[in-house]
């Protein structure tokens, strides 16, 4: 198994687990799904330029080496985990304070 | 300018000074901001400083400036603050035009 794709399967594990256990129920929530379209479009034109013109450079021998367009699909379980736990944490921290 | 931190400006500018439209009192939790934020650097940031350690990814010394932490680039560590801040203005933004729908 390469190791950016385990690693990058096990963030999207986490994030869920972390929705789970702080309560915030993000996936029944409507917000959540039209917050992950957009963040999608912007994601796309983000890494699609660091990966397109090649500021970040991916080694073949960690991923799987499917793209869609320049990018990795491991960088789109990067990047669900990363804005899933930010809405989160956020929540999360909102509703304790 | 280095093309990462242009591309970093370019995503963060719009959030940033929408993030003060009074309606959406987004710095009234500013606590919870700094702690999200916090964690996701926190986080984020050990993964990448691991995966960069361990050569799954590398940084075109041409695109970006020469001060690193750790061993990432400026721009990389800044990008675990300005994409989260993005994500949760953004998600403010929808639950602030939800409510006002409903």
């Amino acid at each position: 198994m390469k190791e950016y794709t385990l690693l990058a399967a096990f963030s999207v594990v986490a994030a869920l687990l972390a929705n789970r256990l702080l309560k915030t129920a993000l996936l029944r929530k409507v917000e959540y799904y039209v917050f992950l379209a957009i963040i999608l479009c912007f994601k796309l034109a983000v890494n699609g330029y660091l990966t397109g013109k090649g500021v970040v450079l991916y080694n073949e021998r960690f991923f799987l080496g499917i793209r869609l367009g320049s990018i990795p699909v491991e960088d789109f379980m990067f990047g669900f985990s990363m804005v899933t736990m930010s809405i989160v944490f956020w929540e999360y921290f909102k509703k304790k304070t | 300018m280095s093309e990462y931190m242009t591309v970093l400006v370019l995503s963060g500018a719009v959030p940033l000074v929408c993030s003060f439209y009074p309606p959406l009192r987004f710095y009234a939790h500013y606590k919870s901001l700094l702690y999200s934020i916090g964690l996701i650097v926190a986080i984020f940031g050990t993964w990448d400083i691991f995966a960069t350690w361990r050569g799954h990814w590398h940084f075109n010394p041409q695109s970006v400036w020469k001060a690193t932490i750790v061993n990432l680039p400026l721009e990389e560590v800044l990008f675990f603050f300005v994409i989260p801040f993005c994500c949760i203005f953004t998600w403010e933004a929808i639950v602030h035009i939800k409510d006002k729908l409903s």
